[in-house]
């Protein structure tokens, strides 16, 4: 097992290589990499906020690693309950989805996935343009309306079918009509750019939107995109003048936005009554264990930890750091809600 | 030193999952059940037994979340209808799975027209020609059940690197009905 100096030379350069990388490696060079991974699964509106808690969250931190991932409300808990993975936390943008989905017994279990949610902020809904937009230079809070219904105005709005921002701008619009006295508004935005049917029904119950199969438009007046995203890269290569979006979501991208009366914007719990009375029924049901109505009600953003999370303790260290976060009003985040409202 | 290496391959390959004893089983379990006119019911078997097309799929979630490139093997839904009758005039196919997810397409939508495409940066382009296909491999190998096997909806294009919406790519697809 001798060798030459040469050699002894060469193997002491490689175990200092070794043991360097091991050292490297193992973290001891200053960093401290993360011990524990903290899985939260959120709304797509949430992500813009939830990724600025997480560098701070972590900075505070440094042995956790938050890891966000975004869907549709919906899929955001259905990731839990249908599709069988854990998650600390889970961020809806409708309260209602949790006790709606979520208090059920678990998969072999008697627990249920969650008792509780704690609600996080609110939203309203806000027309979004550009300086590139149509007439962005006269749309105001009391004309937005008649401009949107200019025949060479492009509007656009996500899927109903698929974020919930999508059907909120059709009760949004339908909520506009009765409010401005404009009985065919709906039917100038909406209805007359779509082949299949849309039905709008009155009756004491309210007011019912029963939307087609295939939401796909007839004409370039009115664009549909799956998530916001999309609608906000057209918005901004000018492929549509105005864009129904959340506020939080404007703010975040530094849009120009409209801001509409709380008596259609779905964010003001005063008005509870009145969003009640639209109910948008969707032409399918996509999830089997949500069915396909959607009724009005103030927007109101809710938090949970499922009862199987790994990480209970460390969830709830979060939530707390959100929820204080989201009660500053921070630019980009959704609003806070107002006091009292915390059920 | 041989025994070391072979120890090594075999390990790989299983770590690889090229051993595949899931997938086969995932495989031989599936069924498919077709409702139109008739109604039937395919294993993996009856699947692969029919004309069978390949391309490259990529697809978006709603945030943004890109999954793919892959290259895709499996049957257009165009054939899948038409052995329990076909797809007449106005009516849909409706795709759903035992997770309770469902998805609609039109007859337009069949013929490969009517879904927005964007390139690699998620920039809107003019769609190429496109197919529906209910796919069984990807990327040369058994679709996996994290990947939404053994079969999924994929939108297919000759073209690589055309993204599509994700929405409409069904995972674990078991029942396919044509309706009006």
């Amino acid at each position: 097992m001798g060798g030459s100096d040469r050699d002894k030379g060469l193997r002491s350069v490689a175990i200092a290589i070794l043991l360097a990388g091991s050292i490297l490696l193992a973290g001891c060079a200053g960093t401290v990499p993360p011990s524990k991974t903290l899985k939260v699964i959120a709304a797509g509106s949430l992500l813009a906020p939830f990724a600025e808690a997480e560098q701070e969250f972590e900075a505070s931190h440094p042995d956790i690693d938050v890891q966000i991932e975004g869907h549709g409300s919906i899929q955001v808990i259905r990731q839990v309950t249908d599709l069988g993975r854990t998650a600390d936390v889970i961020a809806v943008a409708d309260e209602s989805l949790i006790p709606d989905l979520m208090y059920h017994p678990m998969k072999d279990s008697s627990r249920n996935y969650t008792d509780w949610y704690q609600p996080l902020s609110t939203n309203e809904m806000v027309i979004a343009y550009t300086n590139r937009s149509r007439y962005h230079d006269e749309i105001n809070q009391e004309n937005w309306y008649r401009i949107l219904a200019r025949p060479d105005v492009r509007l656009g709005f996500s899927n109903p079918m698929l974020d919930a921002a999508g059907y909120r701008s059709l009760m949004v619009l339908q909520l506009a009509e009765e409010e401005y006295s404009e009985p065919l508004l709906f039917e100038t935005l909406v209805t007359d750019h779509f082949p299949s049917t849309i039905t709008v029904s009155s009756g004491t119950g309210g007011t019912t939107i029963s939307l087609p199969e295939i939401m796909r438009p007839s004409d370039e007046k009115v664009v549909i995109r799956d998530g916001s995203i999309y609608l906000l890269s057209l918005l901004s290569a000018g492929g549509i003048d105005y864009a129904i979006e959340y506020r939080s979501v404007a703010e975040g991208m530094n849009l120009s936005y409209v801001t509409l009366p709380p008596s259609i914007h779905l964010g003001s719990a005063e008005y509870a009554d009145r969003y009640r009375d639209v109910t948008v029924i969707l032409g399918f049901p996509r999830f089997a264990t949500i069915g396909s109505e959607r009724n009005g009600r103030p927007i109101v953003y809710a938090v949970t930890v499922p009862a199987n999370a790994p990480n209970p303790d460390l969830a709830l260290e979060f939530i707390g750091y959100i929820a204080n976060e989201s009660a500053k009003g921070r630019p980009g985040w959704p609003a806070p809600l107002p006091e009292g409202a915390v059920s | 030193m041989v025994v070391l290496l072979l120890t090594i391959v075999v390990f790989s390959l299983i770590i690889a999952g090229c051993t595949a004893p899931v997938q086969d089983s995932l495989a031989a379990d599936w069924r498919l059940t077709i409702n139109g006119t008739t109604e039937k019911v395919l294993t993996m078997n009856d699947l692969r037994a029919l004309p069978a097309v390949n391309g490259h799929g990529y697809c978006v979630s709603t945030t943004g979340f890109r999954f793919g490139p892959y290259t895709c093997k499996g049957v257009d839904l165009r054939d899948l209808a038409g052995v329990a009758g076909g797809v007449g005039e106005g009516r849909q196919v409706w795709v759903s799975a035992p997770d309770g997810y469902l998805w609609v397409f039109d007859a337009d939508q069949l013929e490969g027209r009517g879904f927005v495409t964007f390139d690699e940066n998620l920039k809107e382009i003019p769609s190429p020609p496109l197919r529906i296909i209910l796919m069984y491999e990807q990327n040369g190998t058994p679709l996996s059940y994290d990947d939404g096997g053994p079969a999924r909806i994929a939108i297919i294009s000759e073209q690589p690197g055309v993204i599509t919406e994700g929405s409409a790519w069904v995972k674990w697809v078991d029942r396919i009905e044509i309706r009006d």
